[in-house]
Order: C-alpha cells, then structure tokens, then sequence
C-alpha cells in the first residue's frame, strides 16, 4: 500500500488494529518521505536508527495482545523534549553533544503506550522565537513554500507534519510555539491548559507558560495525543489533576475580543481577516449563537509577555554554564569560562533575552517591569474567567499573517509582534488551539480558538465544526 | 538609547561575552524592545494581593537503595562532564586570589 504516511493517527490505528498494515510498513513510509524531504525542509535534527526495530516490537506487543491506538504510530519529537540515551539540545551549540539521561513523562507515556519515535525536531534554540530562524542549525523551510518559514518554535514538529514525515508530532508552547507553526504549515497544533500535561523532561524556557502539546493532521488526533499524554505527575510540580477546575456547561455561544471588530477594515492584514470572519459566520450558520466580548487587558498584554518571558529565560538559561554538561570553552578565570561557554554557546536571540531578562529583574526596574506585568497578567486572566462564563470558546486568528519569507523579520521586535494573538492564552493558562482555515495567497492560515480552564473539549467539539 | 557602558554591564551580570562587533546593534535592539515593553507603565497595580493559585505539591519522600543515590543514572550523568579524570568531574577552582 502507497501513501501511508499520508494517513491521519486514527485512520492508521484502525488499519493496524484490523491487521490490514503494520508498523513497521508505517515507519518505512515515513522514512522514505524524510529521505526524500528533509535535505531540502530540514524538519528533522536527527533520524534515529532504531526506528524499524522500534516500529517491529511495536507490532511484536500487538501480536501479543496489546492494542492501544497509538500503538506502532510514528512520532516526531521537539529537541527539548528529553528521550533517554538519545541527544536533547534544544537546537542550541550550548547543548550540542548532550544525551538525555531519562525519559520526559509524556515519553514515558508514549513509550507505554507503544507510539514509535522518528526523531527529533528543529526549532527556535530554546524555543525562542516564532519562525525556527533561531535554530543553530539552520532554518526549517515551510512545507507548501521553501522560500517561507514554518513557523516556530516547533516549526520541525508543524513541517514534518504537513510534509507527512510523520503522523504526528509533539511540540511546545510558551507564547504560541505549537500554534503558530501549526497555521503557517496547515495543521492542528494544541497548547493544553497550563498544567494539564507533565513538563518533566522539557527543557525550559519560560516555566510559567510552557506546555507541551500535539501537532496532528485532525482534531481528532491531537485529542487522542492529548489523552494520553496527559495527567498530574509527582515529577511537575506544576502538574495538575484533571479535576482541578469545574466542568463548564455547553452553552453553544462563540466569543470574540470586542477589539477585533468585525466591521473593521484595517484588521485585514494579509486576508487572515477575512478567513476569521468567514469562519465566525460558518459557526453561526451551524447554530452557535456569537458574542463580542471585553477583554480591555489584551492592550499591554503582549509586553507583559515578553516582560516575563526575558526574565525566567535568564533564570532558566543561567544553569548552562559549562560545569556539569554541554559546551565548556576556557577562558582566563573563572569567570571568562561562563561568558565565553555561554557567549558562545548561545545564539543571538538567546543571548539578547537573557540580557533583557538581567535587565528587567534590575533592582530599580523590577517593579516597573515584572511588578507591572505579573499585574496586568493576574487582570487578564480575570477578565478572560469572566468571558468564559457565557461563551464556551473565544475565535481569533492564530497569526495576524500567513508564513513570512525566510529573513524577512530580521529585527526582533517586528518578530515579537507577530505573536499577539498567541500569547494571551499562555499568560492566562487557558487551553487554545490552532485549527487550519483554508489558505490566503495560496498560503496555510489557522484560525485559534481558546477555552475555559480544564475545558479541551469545547476546543475539539468547536474544533470539528471547522473540519 | 541605552548606553555601550548599560550593554556590557547587562552582559557581565548574566555571565555573557559579547563581541565588540555586536554591542552597537545590541544597544538598538534593546533599547526598542524596551521601549515596546515600556508600555506596561500604563497598567495600574492593585493593592489587594492576589489569592496564589497553590495547593500542596510536594511529593512524598523515597528513600533509595544503599549506593544508588542516583537512580541508576550515575554513569550517564558522568558521562555529560566536559572534562573528567578518574570519574571526577573536573573543574576550575572556585576561591582565587586576589590581583
């Protein structure tokens, strides 16, 4: 049979589960479609060699009775997810030559349940960034444009996706990092409710926001993904039960921030406009009722974003320093061998955040800055509790434009504003995700729609109207 | 704009060497982001503190097993050190004297 990478996780467990294929047919499509794509998208850091024999105890197990769905699924898996005795490096030089030494918990859960790992994926070095342009090892091209880029951080994971180089994909998001490549590439991307997924054996960027999340081709998958990597984990502490915030009541009413005015012109930037409002009719035509809402916190919200992303980047950042693992370079003290291991080690964007982060946390500005945005922060995620209240999901774009060319946001801030839809959700910890809305100019563009707290389901159930 | 002196004073707090070829664009780009991020001045602070979103998160205490107080991962950590001499990991001292 041709084309099985072509297929969706559910389509390709139901063929395994009735014995129509097997997972190692599964894993040599896949190859065979990174053999042929990756030179020219570089998708993948690194294909792993033991992928036909992980692909056959996969199909040895079901032999034997186990029957998970995704039991002998290829995966791909993001560079900062840890996979034990397989290299971790967050595609950084700091990292370059670092080998996991456990397993993530969403690992540990996958490798239950018998999923098998392509391998891993490049992104923005440290998942910092929006376009994998921060990548140490080059750019990942979009798939539907090599002239573009993926999208980031987890623009590896969102490309091998849409290049069928996998049937799905982890990543993960801190302002935005599995959605926006998710609608630059055409794919679903899932940013889970803060804590509804371990982040042990991710490595950090912004401890507060990060989440893991699965790239799918369907609704459908990124829900079965989410199930069963999910879960509370005595290893995060930041893990959560899934019981932890009420049930919400359907209510069938879609809401969308009174600031986007849907009259308004100005708002159609590259045509995403007119799929958002195309996509707001089609759910009133399918009987959902919709409701403008005021969320006056969306204004400073992009910089209270970056105002805590700097400062836990330099937090989280200052533990590589050469001592105990990755790149150590002498100097002449002590002290020139950090700078020069860390000067080195981390790239451009890495080393500008971590001295905005140095910045911003300053005795004298911290109050003006951090002080400041962990307020508005608090503010937002009251007002977007409040909206939640009479709306099951709030609609916005995913990214005000479809994928950029490659070098074509050279200065970071225009960078950064492109994250403006993204960010509110990994501020408040509301569950969001990208689900694609057709093409502008022949590009991927996705639509976001974000739920209450603990609520992914509204997500799938608004999800799948847009299917 | 921030000065040249603000950048590598920035850069030796957080324990980075920047090349002197980069400090000029670094003063740009940091200057404008700060100057975005500024915008944050506009938002008033409550005084009422906020109820913290905590439960109890501490996990119970495991013992391990006489001589595995690393879980079995002892030869694998070693093996990250960048430079190690009988299963040491070798590093810089840390005291140094004054010039």
């Amino acid at each position: 049979m041709s084309d099985l990478n072509k297929l969706s996780i559910t389509e390709a467990g139901k063929k395994l589960a009735a014995g129509e294929i097997t997972a190692v047919d599964l894993a040599r499509a896949c190859l065979a479609e990174i053999e042929k794509r990756n030179k020219d998208l570089n998708a993948y850091l690194e294909v792993f060699t033991d992928v036909l024999e992980q692909a056959k105890k996969a199909d040895e197990r079901r032999a034997a009775g186990e029957s998970h769905p995704l039991l002998g699924i290829p995966l791909a898996v993001k560079d900062n997810i840890l996979i034990e005795g397989r290299r971790a490096g967050a595609a950084s030089k700091i990292l370059e030559n670092y080998v996991a030494t456990y397993d993530a918990t969403v690992i540990t859960k996958l490798k239950s349940a018998g999923a098998v790992f392509l391998g891993r994926t490049n992104m923005d070095e440290f998942a910092l960034g929006g376009s994998t342009e921060n990548s140490a090892f080059g750019v990942t091209k979009n798939p539907h444009d090599e002239s573009r880029v993926a999208g980031g951080t987890s623009g590896g994971s969102a490309a091998a996706v849409a290049a069928h180089m996998c049937l799905g994909a982890l990543g993960s998001d801190t302002g935005g990092s599995v959605r926006n490549p998710a609608s630059f590439c055409g794919v679903v991307g899932l940013k889970p409710t803060y804590g509804a997924v371990s982040r042990s054996g991710l490595i950090a960027a912004v401890s507060s926001f990060d989440q893991i999340g699965p790239i799918t081709k369907t609704i459908e998958d990124a829900e079965l993904l989410f199930n069963t990597i999910r879960g509370r984990d005595t290893l995060d502490s930041t893990s959560i039960d899934e019981n932890l915030y009420p049930k919400q009541n359907v209510k069938k009413v879609i809401g969308f921030p009174a600031e986007m005015n849907i009259d308004r012109e100005s708002f159609d930037i590259g045509g995403v406009g007119q799929k958002f409002k195309e996509t707001l009719f089609s759910l009133k035509e399918k009987g959902y009722q919709l409701k403008s809402i005021d969320l006056p916190s969306l204004k400073p919200a992009l910089a209270a974003y970056y105002i805590i992303n700097f400062a836990e980047v330099s937090t989280n950042l200052s533990r590589f320093d050469g001592v105990r693992y990755g790149l150590s370079l002498k100097g002449e003290n002590l002290f020139d061998d950090y700078a020069k291991s860390r000067g080195e080690g981390f790239g451009p964007e890495s080393r500008r955040r971590i001295m905005l982060g140095t910045y911003v946390l300053s005795a004298g500005y911290y109050d003006a800055y951090y002080g400041k945005a962990t307020a508005a922060r608090a503010q937002l995620r009251k007002e977007f509790e409040e909206a939640f209240k009479s709306v099951d999901v709030i609609l916005t774009p995913t990214m005000p434009t479809p994928a950029w060319l490659i070098g074509e946001k050279s200065d970071p801030l225009s960078a950064y504003l492109a994250d403006t839809f993204t960010v509110p959700a990994n501020l408040t910890g509301n569950p969001a995700i990208s689900v694609p809305a057709g093409t502008v100019d022949g590009l991927p563009v996705g639509i976001q729609l974000t739920a209450a707290h603990g609520d992914e389901s509204a997500l799938f159930t608004a999800g799948k109207e847009l299917q | 704009m921030i000065s040249r002196e603000e950048v590598l004073q920035l850069a030796e707090l957080a324990r980075l060497k920047v090349a002197d070829a980069e400090v000029a664009g670094l003063q740009k780009d940091i200057s404008n982001i700060l100057e975005y991020v500024g915008q944050i001045s506009q938002v008033s602070v409550e005084k009422e503190k906020a109820t913290p979103f905590n439960y109890n998160v501490m996990r119970e205490d495991v013992p391990r097993a006489v001589g595995d107080t690393m879980g079995g991962k002892e030869e694998a950590l070693r093996a990250a050190f960048p430079k190690k001499e009988n299963n040491y990991n070798i590093v810089r001292k840390i005291i140094q004297k004054d010039e």
